[in-house]
């Protein structure tokens, strides 16, 4: 259960600001040149766009469910594999099936003269190819962001209030935007809330993904919010972490949501809590936040998860570090992750040697699917 | 003035190191050309594997192909071989090369696109039907599941009766280059590099003849490497398996002679020859001081080139064939033993018979029209030559210093240095492109209004449905008892870390598909997300 801050923000004139773009770039099927969409990825970032790249060998059906929970400004689908007249139409398809038409779909990749006007007629809203320039790319993704029809804020509430995951999504969205939600308030839930801390490249957002589908298994609901700490200077960012949470079908009662750290606005954590009161609201059955374990946003968090996982690995000196920074103390237990690599059983020692052994010390392979029930277990009797 | 600033070199400007615009003795300072070159055909091999190269024996012309079923493929080798050739080249469809079968959905639309599709032994009989495999050399461009398509050749070889010790040919089956660049992985990367070992191993022990891994560094170039990263990543590359293979228990002599190598052919006309003789020079004194090889043939590194892909255009996309060939002929300049010319219309589909042809009449007329093969590295001694090859050498010896202070490869590729280098080196030739500080002739500059496209190859559904009916069908009617135990094998030789190739021949014979071997070992070895730099 969470209660909201009582962080007063700025009334935002009536009009809406134009906001950067919000972008998913996705690949679809087996092909695996990803060098263009890296690259456009890094780019659009330094233009001051966010962007959420969702990796490789994607379906049609999980790249559109991440774009309605993350609640993007447009798709960008890369494909190189001449596909293109197999996949677009499916996209499309999709997107109507969940309902979420208002989200333009651009296409780069390489596509024959004689294949864009179809296209343009199924409804793929731009095509670029690998010589369109960068600044067209960017220019035609700022008018379309423009051009999206977004939702009066009663809409968005009443959406809410009948558990439309689109409604949250917005709903998410406004609070990160630091939009005055005026009287509104979302119902306190019942959510467990499991905060995962870690040094970046510990494998939090990979362990996340197998123990949400533990919990998913049992018939929970499972939310999940990534902060990634990265902090931008333009605005832009690179979101990674939902990439690591794709496999597996594609679920609607697992719902990911990418934050970066940065935000306009630099006021970090209260954004985070609210982002965190509206999941528990919505009626999720655990809540799963993710954060690099040092930081404002930390602090802040800290006091509202139920329960913190922190990731270790092996010879990494985390431990060293954590002590140092206090973290040691607040974890409620510690998951050893990638103990297929050599050194566990040192680490593991000097761990225990640390914190005594009050509170219990997992280990884990995530990459190999090991030890990844007992946690889940663990996380759910207590 | 210009000078050059660091490793990425992939601009165009004229490299001169100090205030006057040519090179001269000064820039190669204590060149020595007896260490430094050797003569052609000895130590360090800098002017080439061969005393005569070319004068003697042209290179190989290799052009990679093959689509459809493996029936049209079939047809095609038979073609080939009646027309006098004797090596094939089997290009494999998308869901092959990542160990999928043909029925899998991430499969949907690619079955049969780009290659031919190869689900099963049954398949692999009907590839080779009435091609006698002791008496060709086949050539299988494929990584993550290499081991099974080895096993595939090996249990179809059986069933002709030729024994694997009588079996010519090449595996790319070079995993590291696909975690670097090229994607195509499935497995972690130490049980894939595990997995490579086994071959080498089995290799080593039972097919003599084989050739067991292409180490590439083309994909990772393509990826956007600069020059001195592909040659470096590369040779890295080589090192490791190497080591693993050392590891193993077994002698270097015994198995590094079948290792060759796979470059580029870039745009830097002079860079481009210069990395590959530098290439040569590297590894044999690699081979000598870092792992004390004594045969000769450990020390020559072997190379196959083809020119750069990316550097393609889909504007004025004739202009294509003016930038293959002179890529191909610094392929050749560079000493290059074996050469793939690439089509002027494959950045739109695949190659068209009439383009394909082309590419190879581009190397025909290198090889006989333009008289540059009447020397052996006619460029050997030019002093700008010369110093672009100590340039690149010093280069690659400054990243493997690096990579070893991470420990090696599969520690640095833990922490995602190769792909955050190409990626960086990438967004960086973007970034010179947009700010117009490199060219490409039709497309920043010169450009005109778009033509109408050129004719492209199309390709039908009905591969795709016939393989998703005959997969269908083998999963039927094959010995259901004898399938499940051949995959409990694997999986018990997968866990107690035993050499897999055994195991998978066997499932191979017990009509197991390449899915259903790959998703067993997947059980035992994990599966891979990208690591930590996607
Ligand atoms: N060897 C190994 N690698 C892992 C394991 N779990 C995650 N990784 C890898 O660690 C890298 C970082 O993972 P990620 O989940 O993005 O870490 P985060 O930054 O903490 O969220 C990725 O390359 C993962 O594949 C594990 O159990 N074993
Ligand atoms: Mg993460």
């Amino acid at each position: 259960m969470v209660t909201t801050t009582e962080t007063k923000r700025e009334t935002m004139s009536d009009k809406p600001k134009a906001h950067p773009p919000r972008i998913l770039l996705a690949k679809i099927g087996l092909d695996g040149h990803d060098r263009g969409v890296k690259v456009l990825a890094r780019s659009f970032r330094d233009a001051g766009i966010e962007v959420i790249y969702t990796g490789l060998w994607q379906t049609c059906e999980a790249t559109m469910l991440a774009a309605l929970q993350e609640d993007v400004d447009i798709v960008g689908v890369s494909l190189l594999s001449a596909a293109h007249l197999t996949v677009m139409p499916e996209i499309l398809r999709i997107r109507k099936e969940l309902d979420v038409e208002n989200i333009p779909i651009v296409l780069g990749g390489i596509v024959p003269d004689a294949d864009q006007p179809k296209l343009k007629e199924m409804g793929v809203a731009a095509v670029f190819n690998p010589g369109s320039p960068l600044d067209e790319i960017i220019d035609a993704l700022r008018k379309l962001t423009a051009a999206n029809q977004k939702p009066n804020f009663s809409d968005i509430k009443s959406g809410y209030e009948k558990r439309d995951p689109r409604a949250l999504a917005k709903l998410i969205t406004k609070i990160q935007r630091n939009t005055d939600l005026g009287e509104f308030k979302p119902p306190a839930g019942n959510a467990k809330i499991i905060g995962v801390t870690g040094a970046p490249g510990v494998g939090k957002s990979s362990f996340i993904a197998k123990l949400g589908r533990r919990l998913r298994d049992k018939g929970n609901k499972v939310g999940v919010v990534a902060i990634d700490p990265s902090s931008p200077i333009t605005g832009g960012a690179l979101l990674g972490d939902r990439l690591r949470m794709m496999a597996g079908t594609p679920d609607t009662d697992f719902f990911v949501r990418s934050l970066s750290s940065g935000g306009a606005h630099g006021a970090l954590a209260p954004h985070c809590i609210d982002v965190i009161a509206a999941m528990d609201g919505f009626g999720f059955d655990y809540i799963v936040v993710e954060t690099v374990g040092a930081g404002q946003s930390d602090v802040a968090i800290r006091d509202l998860v139920d329960k913190t996982v922190l990731l270790l690995m092996p010879d990494s000196g985390d431990a060293v570090q954590f002590s140092k920074a206090g973290i040691m103390e607040i974890a409620s237990c510690f998951v050893l992750n990638k103990c297929d690599l050599a050194g566990a059983d040192a680490t593991q020692a000097q761990l225990v040697g640390a914190i005594g052994d009050d509170r219990p010390v997992f280990r884990v392979s995530t990459i190999r699917d090991e030890g990844v029930d007992a946690v889940a277990e663990w996380v759910a009797s207590s | 003035m210009i000078s050059r600033a660091d490793t990425d070199s992939t601009t165009t400007k004229a490299t001169q190191s100090s205030d006057k615009p040519f090179v001269d003795a000064q820039d190669i300072p204590a060149f020595d050309p007896a260490t430094a070159l050797g003569e052609p055909g000895s130590f360090p091999y800098t002017r080439g594997v061969h005393r005569t190269m070319y004068q003697q024996r042209l290179w190989t012309m290799r052009q990679f192909a093959g689509f459809g079923s493996a029936k049209d493929t079939n047809q095609r080798f038979k073609y080939l071989l009646a027309h006098g050739t004797s090596g094939l080249s089997t290009a494999f469809d998308l869901p092959t090369l990542m160990g999928r079968d043909g029925d899998d959905p991430l499969s949907l639309g690619e079955v049969g696109r780009c290659g031919v599709a190869i689900s099963s032994l049954a398949d692999m009989r009907v590839l080779f039907d009435g091609i006698k495999l002791d008496e060709v050399s086949t050539s299988m461009t494929i990584n993550a599941p290499a081991a099974i398509l080895l096993a595939f050749y090996i249990a179809v070889a059986d069933e002709q009766g030729v024994s694997p010790d009588k079996l010519r040919g090449t595996l790319q089956n070079d995993i590291l280059k696909e975690f670097h660049a090229q994607n195509e992985y499935v497995f972690p990367p130490q049980p894939s590099v595990d997995l490579v070992t086994d071959t080498i191993e089995y290799c080593t022990k039972n097919m003599p003849q084989w050739n067991t891994v292409s180490i590439s560094g083309y994909h990772i170039r393509e990826a956007g490497s600069s020059a001195a990263e592909e040659l470096a990543f590369t040779l890295a590359d080589g090192m490791a398996y190497v080591e693993q293979a050392i590891k193993r228990g077994l002698d270097v002599d015994d198995f590094a002679p079948r290792l060759s190598f796979f470059f580029d052919a870039h745009n830097d006309f002079f860079e481009e020859i210069a990395k590959l003789r530098a290439s040569r020079r590297i590894w044999a004194r690699v081979m000598r001081d870092r792992f004390g090889a004594k045969n000769e043939r450990s020390l020559i590194l072997r190379m196959h080139c083809q020119t750069a892909g990316v550097t393609l255009t889909e504007q004025q996309p004739m202009n294509n064939v003016v930038r293959v060939a002179f890529q191909a002929l610094a392929g050749v300049l560079g000493g290059t033993n074996s050469l793939h010319t690439n089509s002027m219309d494959e950045t739109l589909a695949l190659p068209t018979q009439d383009a394909a042809k082309l590419a190879l009449r581009t190397q025909q007329i290198i090889a006989h029209e333009s008289n540059v093969t009447q020397t052996v590295d006619p460029l050997g001694g030019s002093y700008f030559i010369e110093k672009l090859t100590n340039e690149i050498e010093a280069k690659a010896r400054a990243i493997f210093d690096q990579i070893d202070a991470m420990g090696g490869v599969l520690p640095a590729i833990d922490r995602g240095y190769f792909r955050r280098a190409i990626a960086e080196s990438a967004h960086k030739q973007q970034k010179q492109l947009d700010a117009g500080e490199t060219k490409i002739v039709g497309v920043t500059d010169f450009k005109e209004d778009r033509a109408p496209g050129i004719d492209i190859l199309q390709i039908t559904q009905k591969t795709e449905d016939d393989q998703v009916a005959r997969l269908k069908k083998l999963k039927k009617d094959r010995d259901q008892k004898r399938h499940t135990e051949a995959l409990t094998r694997l999986r018990d030789d997968a866990r107690a870390g035993k050499n897999v190739m055994p195991a998978l021949v066997n499932a191979s014979k017990a009509d197991a598909t390449v899915g259903e071997m790959m998703e067993t070992m997947k059980s035992v070895f994990g599966a891979y997300d990208g690591g930590p730099e996607w």
